[in-house]
């Protein structure tokens, strides 16, 4: 199978899903200059022009809520608003509008909000507290939002087709890390299902859900705690709304432990989620308390040492397995 | 402008529907029966010149206060009621209250969020453009929502799009209790229209046939693919900010209320189309029977549909 990159399988399945569905056009910060090299929407506006590929104001409001209004009006647009800490600035818009209105406002009607609101979450970058944001469970908590991270670019195409088939707003997240990573991307069409876990890694003593980047670092705990006789599972959820919770019972009834890796902020995060959902349907399979990693409740700040002491890590995560075995 | 006599009738009729609607409302809300609160637009019926000016194909955003959209664009006053009682039978089988949606009439729901309409009409307006299609979105809001940047952001994006969208701006001086002197920066504002250079006109929003000359012309305007404009309707709100609720009442100077009761809308266009010969009282009063007809068979409507089901809570989440 041939290999290509992350952001390329994305940049596919937007030219796919466009020659698919007329009614589907994207729009962003600076998609009117022509493409130089492989991109997000490389080819898309020389192919699609500019009623379809459409470079907006930075409006992160406007933009996010004229999403909204489209789909209304049935078109499916995709917006890519760069970093979701730019996205706070559309709350609104976001949790009130995409997620509520078809509940509040039109069953009856027949309404729905098909839209895609893309951004590149993540650290590891030397960004900053405000440029490496990972609001997962932001999201989350919000009624009506679907919510994608895939890690491979085999899931992030297959995923971002399946998320502007749906008929819900979809929240997708890449992972500045994983845009260039390559991976294998069949050529025949396909599509990745939501609400479907990746068991990316079989194991039979410590089940490990970690999501978008995180699962690359839990593969490498997992790897270097085999040398040390520790078999671990490693689940990758894919989607966070619908959240695969079967699979994830599944497997711990098999390990009896659980860690759940998310790179943003701890508290009141989807470690507590994850962990609770599990003591709620798997309670007396648990031979320890579940453990999460992630942020502990901080800025991402900038200096690499800093950042580093910070975000998740495959030590803390590898420390975190070997807790769920110490009890 | 010339109008056709039943163009004429068939505006005034919606005044006063319109008013009947909420006066119904007024009346039932100290029963709570409406287990939340009606923002009420009377005085503001000049509006209707302004939705008259569109097609059944036309989008229409709207505020939290009044009737007249739904009223004006065809939509059912016992499916309204209904919903606002919060009975299944209503617009929102009871989930929307006055978020109220009626999509057959392009009318696609409120913002809870003051401007929070406005992105959602420059979306309507882009879907529009990508499809090619003949229709305009009139997009409206208060003089309070004139500072949100969501205003300014969506006027701003939809004249660099060139959208077809009419903005029009009700001012009725008070946004809860907050009058425009200490609030907005400009006496008209319609000369926002200048920093995102498109045409802006301000207008007596009482005088409903210059409402409607003036929005007609920004209709035009948008529908020949000219792109947006922005109308200020200059108009009062009679009532409180809400008919109930945790709201002072007293910081308004009666003779500001009077005088512009006395510029009623309909009172006005009323004396104008019985001067011009084409309403007689005997017709007056026979719309005015009607209208209340039509209202109380609304209220039998709601008073009679039944509530939803607990259940009903749990659905229609994801579509």
């Amino acid at each position: 199978m041939r290999t290509i990159s992350y952001v390329e399988a994305m940049n596919e399945a937007l030219r796919e899903e466009m020659r698919r569905d007329p009614s589907v056009y994207v729009l962003g910060f600076g998609l009117h200059l022509p493409s130089k090299g492989p991109g997000l929407v490389s080819g898309l506006l020389e192919e699609f022009g500019e009623q379809r590929v459409r470079s907006t104001p930075l409006s992160e409001p406007a933009v996010a809520g004229s999403c909204v209004g489209a789909a209304l009006a049935g078109m499916r647009p995709v917006a890519s608003f760069g970093l979701p800490d730019f996205v706070f600035c559309a709350l609104d818009e976001i949790l009130c509008k995409a997620g509520k209105w078809r509940y509040t406002h039109g069953a009856e009607g027949g309404m729905s909000v098909p839209l895609v609101f893309l951004q590149n979450m993540g650290g590891y970058v030397r960004a900053g507290s405000e440029h490496s944001q990972s609001p997962l469970a932001l999201y989350a908590h919000a009624p009506g939002l679907k919510i994608a991270a895939p890690t491979t670019p085999y899931d992030a195409k297959g995923l971002l087709k399946t998320a502007i088939r749906d008929d819900n707003p979809v929240v997708f997240f890449q992972h500045k890390l994983l845009g260039g990573s390559k991976g294998p991307v069949p050529e025949e069409e396909y599509c990745v299902p939501f609400g479907r876990a990746k068991t990316v890694r079989e194991g039979s003593d410590v089940t490990v859900v970690a999501t978008s980047y995180m699962v690359q670092l839990a593969k490498k705990a997992a790897s270097d705690l085999e040398e040390r006789g520790v078999d671990v599972e490693v689940i990758d959820p894919l989607t966070i709304e619908p959240l695969d919770t079967e699979r994830i019972l599944e497997s711990v009834r098999k390990t009896g432990r659980l860690v759940v890796v998310d790179e943003d902020t701890e508290r009141c995060g989807l470690g507590a989620e994850i962990a609770m959902q599990v003591v709620e349907g798997a309670f007396s399979s648990l031979l320890s308390a579940p453990e999460r990693v992630g942020n502990p409740n901080l800025p991402v700040p900038y200096s690499p040492v800093l950042e580093t002491a910070v975000l998740p890590s495959k030590e803390r995560i590898e420390e975190a397995i070997l807790r769920t075995l110490a009890s | 402008m010339e109008h056709s006599e039943q163009q004429l009738l068939d505006i005034y009729r919606n005044m006063v529907r319109s008013r009947a609607f909420e006066e119904l409302v007024i009346e039932v809300m100290p029963q709570w029966k409406i287990p939340a609160s009606w923002m009420s637009g009377v005085g503001q019926e000049g509006i209707v010149g302004a939705l008259s000016t569109l097609a059944e194909r036309d989008y229409v955003t709207y505020t939290h206060r009044g009737a007249y959209y739904f009223i004006t664009r065809g939509s059912d006053p016992g499916k309204l009621l209904a919903e606002l009682y919060g009975k299944r039978t209503g617009y929102c089988g009871g989930k929307g209250g006055r978020h109220i949606a009626d999509t057959a009439h392009n009318l696609f729901g409120k913002s809870g969020t003051i401007g929070g309409h406005a992105p959602l009409a420059v979306g309507m307006a882009t879907a529009v453009q990508i499809r090619k299609e003949d229709a305009v979105v009139m997009s409206f809001f208060g003089d309070g929502t004139s500072n949100r940047g969501t205003t300014h952001e969506s006027m701003n994006l939809s004249s660099v799009w060139k959208l077809p969208v009419v903005w029009v701006c009700e001012n009725n001086g008070w946004a809860g209790t907050t009058p425009v002197s200490i609030s907005t920066a400009v006496d008209d504002i319609a000369r926002l229209a200048g920093s995102y250079s498109i045409p802006g006109r301000s207008v007596d929003g009482n005088d409903v046939l210059a409402v409607y000359e003036t929005t007609h012309e920004a209709v035009a305007r948008a529908r020949a693919g000219d792109g947006p404009s922005l109308i200020e309707l200059k108009t009062y709100r009679i009532r409180e900010f809400a008919e109930a609720g945790p709201f002072p009442t007293g910081y308004r100077d009666p003779d500001e209320i009077e005088a512009w009761q006395r510029r009623d809308p309909i009172d006005r266009f009323r004396s104008e189309l019985l001067r011009r010969g084409v309403l007689t009282d005997e017709r007056v009063e026979e719309i005015a029977r009607e209208a209340e007809a039509e209202m109380r068979s609304a209220e039998r409507f709601a008073e009679e549909s039944e509530f939803p089901a607990a259940e009903d809570a749990f659905t229609d989440l994801y579509a």
